[in-house]
């Protein structure tokens, strides 16, 4: 069992790093905003999360020349905060808006890396068309834009689990990439990325090497497509005439649609 | 006519038919045949007839062509007619003997079981009586069960009977013979259980599948006895290949060659094989002793005989056809059949065929005393075939030929008389209504006139009253009994004549320089062979090896013989008593059913009147039959050197001739004194039964009460005795005790006295539970008997049992079982029904296998 | 460029949004949001996969990242159709209303009690007025039923 003071040994380092106070903090803040308390506590979690969203940038590692070093920063924080956001806003609305943000910050991410296809396309497919979706669904669903079960969440178990799982998943990043992070820098930027026929040579890609899975892909969604449409007319068909009573129901009436004033 | 249909196919169509017809009428019956049904049985069962009468003509042509044109070593003709092998293992039986008597079956053995027919004399005279019976029976049913719900069933089940039936007396070897054996079993108990609605028929099926299974367990283990001794269970010799041998013998071979020379021809010989037989090659002493033991279990539980015998009364809660047929053709005979056939085995063994007697001694006298006082007709008629198979197997323990063939021919001729007795007593109960208590009803000879006349005949000829077909079978039986305890006698006085001049073990035999014709002698001083010479030696008996013989006597020592001569002798008393018995409960029975003052239960009440045309034709053939089979087979009365048809025709079967006539060669012929005797015994039971019965009652009541003890223990009853204690002098006692203040003293001696007089008469009123009258009534009591000796040890064992398996077997399994829900129940929690969760646990166990990675790698 | 930092960076930020979206999806019960964080997942593995791509010079990132938009614009396709059919029958996104596929004798999760509705949230945002006010119900101004 060498493992287990070579582990040791790596808590160490980690106990000593801003990462790790980083992760700490980025924790509380989460779960200040996310158990639900007051507007205090929530403006301190908000406080917390930018602290600790700008310590784990701090701990970024350095790219390149100040300008593209500056980008990054900002789109890598656009990305982190804007999921942040999603995760704790309190309206789906907002959530959304927020995912849309933090899809953006990922967009321009891929652009930085010479996926200018990619960007686009997370753009116009996700930002665009998937968020929108949502937002449509919502309007059905939620003309309110908000009920009472978004202002609290999961809390006994599931919060303090998920945030340590979630602490665990980076940390295990971090440690397993710490290799990375020592080892000589390379800097010649590969060809995908330098490419001045970067469409030309993804599609000829795309389409040489790929077709069957663009078919299959195709396929999926066309099955998907019907499969929605089957499914919301189905199920308007065999709707009930009045909903089910749930023992289950915690809630009363007042999360339903247009509920007692 | 014989070459119309060859004689294996008739071998093969007699039992086919009946299977074929049952399955017609299982199949078809429900929908299509419902109250037709009969029409295909009875079909069925006539064709089987008419070709059992071919095979017996086919036998007779093969025998007389035996006779005339074969060697005079022929000991009898049997034709094997293989389809198809049902089991085979190579080298099966791996025989080392150095025992000279079982040396010719050293060396490896197949176990080679074969679906085979066999055809001789014994299997085509069971297999025509079996037929004709059955017939007969099946078209009395279809009277007697008109509108019975079950119509089709029974018809269905009756000829699966008749089929298991002919294929148990036509198979060629133990296992087959077993396996058929069951099957009749089975068949029985679904005919006597036929309405299964009564508790006491379901009852009664059990009864009689159960000890059956008794017997039939003292088969099986007989069986392994055979098959371990003799190494083959075919009764006829096989081939290497596993046909079978020619019957014929080779000339090469001789029976004064000994054992040693048979086995050279390649030929595996069977139990009952020719071969062995002629060489008289069969293993004596304990193990035979053993196996006719073992067989004569099986026997006893299939024929009803004396500790088995307790099913067959209570199988009268089937219906009367039922009744009829098991007691007439199928299902009894075939224990006389089986030890008939196993003739060779038992000649091994004096000893077994002397238990084989008693057993059948015993019980034939036992069941004729407990028929004296039933009153249930069907009842009376079946310890009547209890008694009367009884006189089966004495003549068969016997063991001489004439036993044999007597046995076999009382079979025969008691099938007829015992079946028109059952269709009789089924025609009454269908004219009473069901009730067949003989103290409800009376005087019906008037309803009934071809009922009373036909059964006046079948109680003739089951009373053994000359000259129907009962007497002759009787007679010769009683005189085979007499004959052999003679036999023996005069054996050991010739041991006395002998042995001066030869000591040591080797007992001298005067046949031994003379050759076959020197056993005859034995007889010269016979009363009833007086001239010495054979009337009848049918060709085929010539055949006693000189090395064979007498050996088996030999092996006796000269106080045995006396002995067994003495026992024998007991046992013709018996014949001779139980005679009286039959004579008197037959005639019993017939009087107080068809004559004194007409009574008719209400049960009967518009019905009671002649049965239709079906039903009483069969009866007026088989009352035909039982007047005349005796008559017809049964020539020796006319004079000195006339044949008995039956046993001439009955030597043919290699296994009751060449093994009958190792033994003795008794010729056949009619004992006057001996028959005279019985049917004068006969004849005055008869009467005093007609004095009795159609006379005065009186009488009987006085009887009654003498044979009841009515008259020592009618005073003796506890209110009697409660009474005495108020006589003067204990009065006195009591007064003076009052008087001197003393009444301790006077309970103390009332007390005493009554329990004095209580224990000094509970004798007379336990003599009176044990009179010969109740002792009859009650059957000895044997049911209860076996309720306290089998039964509730059985119960207090299943009571144990149940208890183990309820507190320790169900108690760990439940144990056991309770583990997993309560294992379960710790993860229940866990299934919450959220999705959130699962996805929670998702990551939780990610995390866990990925730390182990990482720890992996690390360490 | 440093290409090292440039993969350890992209990393990072990918496990930072799977993770992210984790929390999300186990901890929010409102259905929507927890697809939401489910895609937010997927984007996680995205930027990954398109800096292993850059990183090794090799298409197939790239490519991968191509289905799962494909894949990522199905399954919103379907989830949101059921989510709506759910919706239909339980009248709520709560995904407290779904846990009928507990075991019997176990009792639903309530966890805490759903909040009283706040008087703050159904204020509607508004803007500046511009001419003539309108005659307004002031009910309608604290609740629509109906947009």
């Amino acid at each position: 069992m060498t493992c287990v003071p070579l582990l040791l040994g790596q808590m160490d380092q980690l106990v000593r790093s801003p990462l790790c106070w980083g992760i700490v903090l980025g924790a509380t803040s989460l779960w200040l905003l996310l158990s639900g308390g007051s507007e205090t506590l929530r403006g301190i979690g908000k406080l917390l999360g930018a602290i600790s969203l700008l310590m784990l940038t701090a701990t970024l590692m350095i790219v390149g020349d100040w300008s593209s070093q500056l980008v990054f920063w900002v789109l890598a924080l656009i990305t982190t905060g804007g999921a942040a956001a999603a995760i704790t806003a309190r309206s789906p609305v907002y959530t959304a808006i927020w995912f849309a943000v933090s899809l953006l910050g990922t967009a321009g991410l891929f652009l930085f890396q010479g996926a200018q296809f990619l960007g686009v396309a997370t753009v116009v497919v996700y930002a665009g068309a998937i968020v929108v979706t949502f937002l449509f669904v919502l309007m059905l669903a939620q003309p309110e834009g908000h009920a009472p079960y978004d202002r609290i969440s999961w809390s006994t178990f599931a919060v303090p689990t998920a945030l340590v799982g979630a602490a665990a998943v980076i940390a295990l990043v971090l440690t397993s990439l710490d290799g990375l992070r020592s080892s000589e820098p390379l800097t010649s930027p590969p060809q995908i990325a330098t490419s001045q026929q970067h469409m030309a040579e993804l599609g000829g890609h795309l389409f040489a090497y790929h077709l069957v899975s663009i078919e299959v892909i195709g396929t999926l969604l066309m099955v998907a497509l019907v499969g929605a449409i089957a499914i919301v007319l189905h199920g308007r068909k065999s709707r009930p005439e009045t909903a089910p009573d749930h023992p289950s129901r915690p809630t009363t009436d007042a999360g339903l649609p247009g509920g007692t004033p | 006519m014989t070459d119309l249909i060859p004689l294996s196919t008739c071998l093969v169509l007699i039992p086919a038919l009946p299977l074929v017809a049952a399955i017609v009428v299982a199949v078809l019956g429900a929908r299509l045949l419902k109250e037709r049904s009969h029409y295909v049985v009875v079909g069925a069962f006539a064709g089987s007839f008419l070709l059992s009468c071919l095979l017996l003509l086919h036998l007779n042509a093969n025998q007389a062509g035996n006779a005339d044109g074969g060697t005079e070593r022929s000991a009898g003709f049997a034709q094997v007619v293989t389809l198809w092998t049902w089991a085979h293992v190579d080298d099966a039986y791996e025989f080392e003997s150095t025992d000279p008597a079982t040396m010719a079956d050293a060396g490896p053995h197949d176990f080679d079981i074969r679906i085979a027919l066999r055809a001789d004399a014994l299997t085509g005279m069971m297999l025509a009586m079996v037929t004709f019976v059955s017939t007969l029976v099946a078209i009395f049913a279809a009277g007697y069960m008109h509108g019975d719900r079950g119509y089709w069933r029974f018809f269905s089940y009756v000829a699966l009977f008749v089929f298991s039936m002919t294929m148990l007396v036509s198979v060629t070897n133990f296992v087959l013979l077993f396996v058929f054996w069951e099957a009749v079993g089975v068949c029985s108990y679904l005919l006597i259980g036929f309405w299964y609605e009564k508790p006491a028929a379901a009852a009664a099926g059990m009864k009689a599948f159960l000890v059956n299974r008794v017997g039939d367990f003292g088969f099986a283990l007989a069986l392994f006895l055979i098959w371990s001794t003799y190494g083959t269970l075919n009764f006829h010799d096989t081939l290497a290949d596993g046909s079978p041998a020619p019957i014929a013998l080779d000339a090469a071979v001789s029976p004064a060659d000994g054992p040693a020379a048979t086995v050279t021809d390649g030929v595996v010989r069977g139990v009952l094989g020719v071969r062995r037989i002629t060489a008289n090659d069969y293993v004596g002493g304990q193990v035979a002793l053993m196996i006719c033991l073992l067989l004569l279990l099986g026997a006893c539980g299939k024929s009803a005989q004396f500790p088995l015998h307790v099913w067959l009364p209570d199988a009268m809660e089937g219906p009367t056809p039922v009744s009829a047929l098991i007691h007439a053709a199928t299902m009894v005979t075939a224990g006389v059949y089986m030890v008939a056939r196993c003739t060779p085995l038992f000649m091994a063994s004096p000893e077994a065929q002397l238990v084989v007697a008693c057993v059948g001694g015993f019980t034939a006298l036992l069941a004729g005393l407990i028929a004296m006082t039933q009153f249930d007709l069907k009842r009376v008629l079946a310890y009547s075939t209890v008694s009367q198979l009884g006189y089966m197997f004495m003549a068969l323990g016997a063991g001489t030929f004439t036993g044999i063939t007597a046995g076999m021919f009382h079979l025969f001729t008691h099938a007829f008389f015992k079946a028109l007795l059952f269709l009789g007593a089924g025609s009454v109960m269908h004219a009473m209504g069901n009730v067949i208590d003989m103290r409800q009803f009376g005087g019906l000879r008037k309803r009934l006139p071809i009922t009373h006349w036909t059964f006046f005949l079948g109680c003739l000829a089951l009373a053994g009253v000359p000259p129907l077909a009962g007497f002759w079978s009787k007679d010769t039986i009683v005189a085979a009994v007499h004959e052999r305890a003679h036999e023996l006698e005069h054996e050991a006085a010739h041991r006395h004549e002998v042995e001066p001049s030869r000591p040591g073990g080797d007992h001298g035999r005067p046949a031994e320089d003379q050759g076959g014709g020197g056993a005859i002698r034995h007889f010269a001083g016979h009363s009833h062979a007086a001239d010495g010479e054979p009337s009848l030696v049918p060709v085929a008996l010539i055949a006693a090896p000189a090395a064979g013989g007498h050996s088996v006597l030999e092996s006796l020592s000269t106080e045995q013989l006396h002995r067994y001569a003495g026992i024998y002798q007991l046992l013709y008393y018996v014949a001779m008593v139980t005679a009286f018995l039959t004579a008197f409960y037959t005639f019993r029975a017939f009087y107080l059913t068809f004559y004194g003052e007409e009574r008719i239960p209400p049960e009967a009440e518009g019905h009671a009147h002649e049965s239709p045309p079906v039903m009483w034709v069969p009866l007026a053939i088989l009352a035909f039959c039982a007047v005349f089979a005796g008559l017809a087979f049964d020539r020796t009365y006319l004079r000195v050197d006339a044949t008995h048809l039956f046993a001439e025709f009955l030597a043919n079967a290699p296994s009751l001739a060449a093994g009958a006539v190792t033994t003795t060669k008794v010729p056949y012929e009619f004992h006057l004194m001996v028959a005279g005797l019985s049917s004068a015994i006969a004849l005055s039971a008869l009467l005093i039964a007609t004095y009795l019965y159609l006379g005065g009652r009186r009488e009987i009541l006085w009887l009654k009460s003498i044979f009841d003890f009515e008259l020592i223990a009618g005073n003796l009853d506890v209110e009697a005795v409660a009474g005495w204690s108020r006589v003067g002098w204990i009065a006195a006692i009591h007064r003076q005790a009052r008087a001197a203040h003393l009444g301790w003293l006077t309970s103390l001696v009332g007390n005493l006295f009554l329990m004095a007089v209580l224990v000094l008469t509970t004798p007379f009123l336990l003599g009176r539970t044990l009179s010969p009258y109740n002792l009859s009534q009650r059957k000895f009591y044997l049911d209860e008997i076996y309720f306290l000796v089998i039964i509730l040890p059985m119960r207090a064992l299943g009571a144990v049992c149940f208890v183990v398996d309820r507190w320790v077997v169900d108690g760990t399994v439940n144990a056991i079982g309770r583990i997993p829900p309560r294992f379960g129940a710790l993860m229940r929690p866990l299934q919450l029904g959220l999705v959130q969760f699962y996805a929670l646990a998702m990551v939780l166990a990610m995390l866990v296998l990925v730390a182990a990675k990482f720890i992996w790698a690390a360490g | 460029m440093n290409e090292t930092a440039l993969l350890y960076n992209y990393l990072v930020i990918g496990g930072v949004l799977f993770a992210l979206g984790l929390i999300g999806f186990v901890v929010r019960r409102n259905m929507i949001v927890m697809f939401l964080c489910a895609e937010m997942m997927l984007q996680g593995v995205s930027v990954s996969l398109v800096a292993w791509s850059r990183f090794h010079d090799d298409w197939g990132g790239q490519m991968l990242v191509l289905f799962m938009i494909a894949i990522a614009a199905a399954e919103a396709g379907i989830g949101l159709a059921l989510i709506l059919m759910l919706f239909h029958q339980s009248g709520s996104l709560d995904m407290a209303f779904w846990q009928d596929l507990r075991e019997g004798d176990q009792q639903a999760i309530v966890d805490k009690e759903v909040p009283e509705v706040d008087e703050r949230d159904r204020a509607w945002p508004q803007l500046t007025p511009a001419g003539i006010q309108p005659e307004v119900d002031p009910d309608e101004q604290l609740h629509r039923s109906k947009i």
